[in-house]
């Protein structure tokens, strides 16, 4: 993170050093750096109370920071005004006006914001809300105020989205649709970042990462970078139970990490190394009927830093 | 601030609301017309009738018109409190205030334009409510055998159309209550009992039993006595003063709250 935002941000729209948010005894963001570069989607995750919609809130002006700074789209968050109107912003569960309809309450939005009323239909139809534009809020499904919520942030015609959560709710269709709307939105040099509990979903559709756990960036940067970082996994089945140990200590000679688990041993290794192993132990007169390789996943690599006590320290472990 | 005024205009706008606001504001001021006229007393001057029975003299004085209206104008401004409250302080509820900051970070200009939004839909309900109680006594009056001659006059119209300006003005300094306590509270049942409990009950337990002086400077005795254009409590000019410095303090004092505060 660099001392200066300030030439980070001429292409950064996210730019965040030593940002942080005490309410009294709890510091719910502890000196967060941020430095997301444009044009991507940007997953952030996190345990629940991990401090991710605090810094939401925090980079769209709703909450003042206890000490540090930030920038979005180069302008300090403690003038949002500067910059919010090309931003388009869902936070945490999308709140509506129950009595008015989707469109009324677009309306009121637009007219807030003095933005262009005629953006109102072309939104509706992208979330898959357009049939039922005119019905009352009261009568949506979690799901449609989640589109809802989503057509709202794509009002103003952003050059920067946050949304917190927009697949609460959905169905397997609408978690597809809503990865559609977030793929087309960085297909169009959009930036957008994406707060979400469903790991799967955040590696699918995002190609950079920040992680927060107790108010603290764990990690930000490439997906890639980071699920490479993380070891693969080798699980081995011989085809006689009785072979496990001596199988394992082919693979611990071999230096590699390695457990039994059921009727399989585990190593921890590259995918190079199952085709080693398979020699070795035909060589040791050991039959296998099964050699899988396991590609660490996000959900690996969340769990590896979040649940080590030093962040970071025991990113590249994989979990047992 | 245009934004923010037309934005609140636009959720004002919905049936329940003006049914409710309008219906509201409505239901005292014709009570209060039928009441006056079909309970009125034929009696000689000076006598002035008995509580509740205003004698024909009085009514057919060119302010008479609006006699009844102007008693119960406080019950208006009760009227305009809830509806400032609640429309404050379900933002808050509700959770889209922080939608609304989003799309107008400048929270001056928000509370200001949602504030003169407010006061526009409360400004017709006055209006239409006295319009009403008026035509109301029109029709009622000549049946009681009321004359309603002087009503018409230049001196009756001045008084029609100063208890439309004093009636507005207290629906307004009413609002500035309302307003400040669902900001403050966050909570539209907390923010209209908290303001309820005082205009009805705890104002009057104070002057009565506390500081009987409290009647020239409390809040609630100083909005009897504007409506009423000046009471044996205050004189108009002097409620008028003191409620808009009070006001304007509460504006001030929940303006830098409003922007300091984490939404």
């Amino acid at each position: 993170m660099p001392a200066d935002t300030t030439d980070a941000t001429a292409v950064h729209p996210i730019v965040a050093s030593k940002l942080s948010k005490r309410y009294r005894e709890v510091l719910a963001v502890d000196g967060v750096d941020i430095d997301l570069p444009r044009g991507i989607v940007a997953g952030f995750v996190g345990p629940n109370g991990a401090g991710k919609t605090t810094t939401i809130q925090l980079l769209l002006g709703l909450v003042r920071p206890t000490a540090g700074k930030a920038r979005v789209l180069g302008e300090p968050i403690e003038h949002p005004e500067r910059y919010l109107h090309r931003v388009g912003a869902l936070i945490e569960s999308p709140a509506f006006y129950p009595a008015l309809s989707g469109q009324r309450n677009l309306e009121v939005l637009v007219r807030l914001g003095r933005l262009d009323a005629r953006r109102i239909p072309a939104v509706l139809e992208q979330v898959g809300l357009a049939e039922r534009a005119k019905d009352r809020v009261k009568t949506y499904s979690l799901g449609m105020k989640q589109r809802l919520g989503v057509a709202a942030a794509l009002l103003p015609d952003p050059e920067l989205v946050i949304l917190d959560e927009p697949t609460n709710g959905l169905d397997p269709g609408g978690i597809r649709e809503m990865r559609e709307v977030m793929r087309s939105l960085a297909d169009r040099g959009i930036t957008v970042l994406v707060s979400s509990h469903l790991l799967r979903e955040i590696e699918a559709i995002c190609d950079h990462l920040m992680m927060i756990d107790h108010g603290r960036i764990v990690f930000e940067g490439p997906i890639a970078g980071l699920l490479e970082a993380q070891h693969s996994g080798i699980t081995a089945r011989p085809e006689n139970v009785h072979d496990l140990g001596k199988l394992e200590q082919i693979a611990r000679a071999a230096g590699k990490p390695a457990r039994v688990d059921g009727d399989a041993i585990y190593v921890t290794a590259d995918e190079s190394y199952a085709a080693e192993l398979n020699r070795e132990a035909f060589a040791a007169g050991i039959t296998l009927r099964g050699l899988e390789v396991t590609r660490a996943s996000l959900e690996d690599a969340f769990f590896a830093i979040t649940e080590s006590d030093d962040g970071t320290a025991e990113a590249e472990e994989v979990p047992a | 601030m245009w934004g923010s005024f037309t934005s609140e205009l636009t959720k004002l706008a919905r049936r329940n609301i003006i049914l409710w606001g309008f219906g509201a504001g409505m239901f005292f001021p014709l009570l209060a017309t039928i009441f006056t006229i079909e309970h009125a007393v034929n009696v000689p001057r000076p006598f002035v009738g008995n509580r509740g029975h205003v004698p024909f003299w009085i009514l057919e004085q060119p302010n008479g018109l609006v006699h009844g209206v102007t008693d119960v104008s406080v019950l208006l401004g009760i009227v305009s409190l809830v509806i400032f409250a609640t429309t404050f302080s379900l933002e808050y509820s509700q959770g889209t205030l922080r939608n609304l900051l989003v799309r107008e970070p400048r929270r001056t200009h928000f509370l200001a334009g949602k504030f003169l939004a407010i006061s526009a839909f409360m400004l017709a309900v006055v209006i239409v409510a006295i319009a009403l109680s008026v035509a109301l006594a029109f029709i009622l009056a000549p049946g009681k055998g009321i004359s309603t001659s002087a009503w018409t006059s230049s001196s009756g119209l001045n008084d029609l159309f100063q208890s439309v300006w004093h009636a507005y003005l207290a629906t307004l300094f009413y609002g500035v209550f309302g307003a400040a306590l669902g900001i403050l509270l966050r909570s539209p049942a907390a923010s209209i009992g908290v303001s309820l409990a005082y205009f009805i009950a705890i104002e009057a337990i104070i002057v009565g039993a506390i500081w009987s002086g409290g009647s020239n400077w409390l809040p609630d005795h100083l909005l009897n006595a504007l409506v009423h254009g000046g009471n044996g409590d205050s004189t108009y000019y002097h409620a008028l003063l003191m409620l808009s410095i009070y006001c304007l303090a509460i504006a001030a004092a929940i303006i830098t709250l409003f922007r300091r505060r984490d939404a």
